[in-house]
């Protein structure tokens, strides 16, 4: 019998740089739990499609350096946060004093703040379904924390650039936590992008914990190059009346991996999750979602559209779990699957686990393909077949683009979307 | 201008149609009547290149050039215009986009320049307003959840503005009440011109009591069986088809 590869004991080499210390002894204690921690293969449930993608190789373990720089093209309009390889940049972000939000680095953090964020860090996820995650507990030189106070408004999304840069083979860090208080109102935008080309991956958490009646709206854009790996999970908690918006867009890669994981604790609180995920080429993505009604009267609704060309592989899993005290929980998932091409793969697996009695839980998951009918409507108007393909394609998550809640973020997608299409329907 | 000799085709290993023989001039408007089952919709299909059905024998030449040979797209930017039975609803293209795709697909095809959202959008909404169809429709995925009346004035606005040489309506009358039939023949007179053929599939003489016909064929078991003037229309009407040994319950559509 040959023993399940375990994580290399280079990736537990953490140079482990500049944070507070109840920082550093966090990352030392995951670090250490870390040891002889077993990789995912085909037989691990929750890596059971995507394990073959995941290539941790011993010059994965070097955490990327970060000069302290960014790479062209990040300006952005509005307020911004830029970190290079899982360190925030100061000189490139921009973001207002604003009274009651607190926006700072985790190396800038003193002693208490820090000991608090320790306490709380990894709280919203489960480490068994997020596996990966302790990674980045056990590596982060840095990240952001956001606090809003009771109230707090932020009047204009924050764009958050995690920028990978790889012009070396390594990892980046970037870690996120995010406190909204008591009817405090933010939205952030999460934007993955890529430098250089190096086999490199990043292995990315952001968490959320909302007070009562607080909303947060996030955007996660997953746009890396093709020679990096993507591991990320975003966790987020609600107590009553809390509500809760993900927008999740991503495109395909060598390695696409997320987990997005809400937990609803307090009554009256909802989360919208919606998922769009094109692939192409031999391009691999998975998101893993699980929501938690864990208190009654809670509302949660998940839309994800996949859509796989050539031979690609796109994955969704989506696990709505309502627990015996959920009553009057009310759940709705839809996935639906678009394959361009008969080499392409998609696997699609809703899981309910409802112990309550008194619930409204609807889930439905398609797989198909381009309606031959459609196509020959738009072809006899004189349109070329690979545009009415692409139409047709584009038709199918266009609600979901549509429901973007930022216009700069949508016109970023329409744009990547439209040369995704541009490739897969080439007409020569 | 359509010339169809000798046309066989069938689906799924099943003849349909069994040798069709017309001439269609520019500026002529023909019917082509039958029962249920006689193969006008094939006919329809088949010239504006369905693939679900094959072409076995015969020859189909636009203006001299052999019309089978090109692919759909290719028939529709020479000029062939199809006015579905049934229009697919597509959600998620916009009608207006869906429209402006297509024009822009012609002009491009032509050699003309493009135009752009905001001529095209002024266009769109004067024509749609002579069909009677709210400008809101064009903002609309497209026919989804339009009426049966709706989508077929959505088809006779789309044939207004390809302004196509041969415009092929299939049963464009079923489905309508009075008022919108109305309005349909209207569109469809203002489509009539020198250059321009139309050719009407329907099961009922009453839409060519508003665009009337120079020809009228009687189609049945896949071939022509009579033509005639417009008078041949108001006699099917009285008559039925038994009168031309014609057996109204045939299976093919």
């Amino acid at each position: 019998m040959i023993a399940a590869p375990t994580l290399s004991s280079a990736f537990l080499d953490a140079p482990g740089q500049s944070l507070p210390s109840p920082l550093l002894k966090l990352r030392e204690q995951r670090g250490k739990a870390l040891v002889d921690m077993p990789l995912p293969t085909r037989k691990t449930e929750n890596w059971k499609y995507s394990s073959r993608y995941l290539k941790l190789d011993e010059a994965l373990a070097k955490t990327l350096p970060s000069a302290g720089k960014s790479g062209p093209g990040l300006a952005v309009a509005g307020y911004h946060v830029v970190f290079h390889n899982g360190v925030m940049v100061p000189e490139a972000s921009d973001y207002p004093d604003i009274a009651g939000i607190e926006i700072k680095r985790f190396v800038d953090l003193d002693d208490d703040e820090a000991r608090e964020l320790a306490e709380r860090l990894d709280n919203t996820l489960d480490s068994k379904a997020a596996q990966m995650a302790r990674l980045n507990t056990a590596r982060f030189e840095d990240g952001l924390l956001i606090r809003l106070q009771a109230d707090a408004v932020l009047d204009q999304p924050l764009y958050i650039i995690c920028e990978t840069d790889a012009s070396s083979a390594g990892t980046a860090y970037p870690r996120i936590y995010v406190d909204a208080g008591r009817h405090s109102q933010i939205t952030l935008v999460e934007e993955h992008i890529t430098s250089g080309s190096e086999p490199a991956m990043t292995n990315t958490v952001t968490e959320f914990a909302l007070s009562e009646g607080a909303h947060v709206t996030s955007v996660r854009l997953s746009l890396d190059g093709d020679t990096v790996q993507h591991i990320g999970a975003t966790g987020a908690r609600l107590h009553a009346n809390a509500r809760f918006e993900n927008h999740t867009v991503g495109f395909g890669g060598p390695l696409r991996r997320h987990d997005l994981q809400v937990r609803l604790e307090g009554p009256g609180a909802e989360c919208r999750l919606n998922g769009v995920v094109v692939t192409q080429g031999k391009q691999h993505y998975d998101n893993h979602t699980t929501i938690e009604h864990v208190a009654p009267h809670c509302n949660s609704e998940e839309t994800y559209r996949n859509i796989a060309a050539d031979e690609s592989h796109a994955i969704f899993n989506g696990r709505i779990h309502i627990h015996p005290d959920a009553q009057k929980s009310n759940a709705n998932m839809s996935n639906k699957n678009l394959l361009l091409s008969t080499g392409a793969e998609i696997d699609t697996k809703p899981e309910l686990e409802i112990y309550a009695d008194d619930v409204k839980c609807a889930h439905g998951a398609t797989v198909g393909q381009l309606n031959d009918e459609s196509i020959f409507y738009l072809v006899s108007r004189g349109i070329g077949r690979q545009e009415a393909r692409a139409l047709l394609s584009m038709a199918f998550i266009n609600e979901l683009v549509e429901q973007i809640p930022v216009d700069s973020v949508k016109d970023t997608v329409q744009a990547r979307l439209n040369r995704f299409f541009d490739q897969t329907f080439d007409e020569a | 201008m359509l010339s169809i000799k000798n046309l066989h085709a069938t689906v799924e290993g099943e003849e349909i149609l069994k040798g069709i023989n017309l001439e269609i001039k520019a500026g002529e408007v023909h019917a082509i009547m039958g029962p249920n089952g006689s193969g006008k919709s094939t006919l329809s299909q088949v010239l504006a290149g369905n693939e679900t059905f094959t072409v076995t024998e015969g020859e189909v030449l636009l203006d001299g050039e052999n019309l089978l040979d090109l692919a759909t797209e290719e028939r529709a930017r020479e000029g062939i215009f199809l006015a579905f039975q049934y229009p697919v609803e597509i959600p998620g293209v916009s009608n207006m986009q869906f429209l402006r795709t297509a024009v822009n697909a012609q002009r491009h095809h032509r050699g003309e320049p493009e135009m752009n959202a905001a001529e095209f959008m002024k266009l769109a909404r004067e024509t749609s307003k002579q069909v009677d169809l709210d400008p809101s429709f064009l903002k609309r995925g497209v026919n989804e959840g339009f009426s049966g009346g709706e989508k077929k004035r959505n088809e006779i606005l789309q044939a207004l503005l390809l302004q196509p040489r041969l415009a092929i309506l299939d049963e464009t009358d079923s489905g309508l009440d009075i008022d919108a039939l109305k309005v349909v023949a209207d569109g469809v007179n203002a489509l009539k011109s020198k250059d321009r053929a139309i050719l009407m599939v329907t099961h009922y003489q009453r839409l060519l009591n508003h665009i009337v016909p120079d020809f009228v064929h009687v189609l049945a078991g896949g071939q022509i069986v009579k033509s005639g003037g417009r008078e041949l229309a108001l006699e099917l009407e009285d008559r039925g088809y038994s009168w031309l040994g014609v057996n109204e319950e045939t299976t093919a559509s």
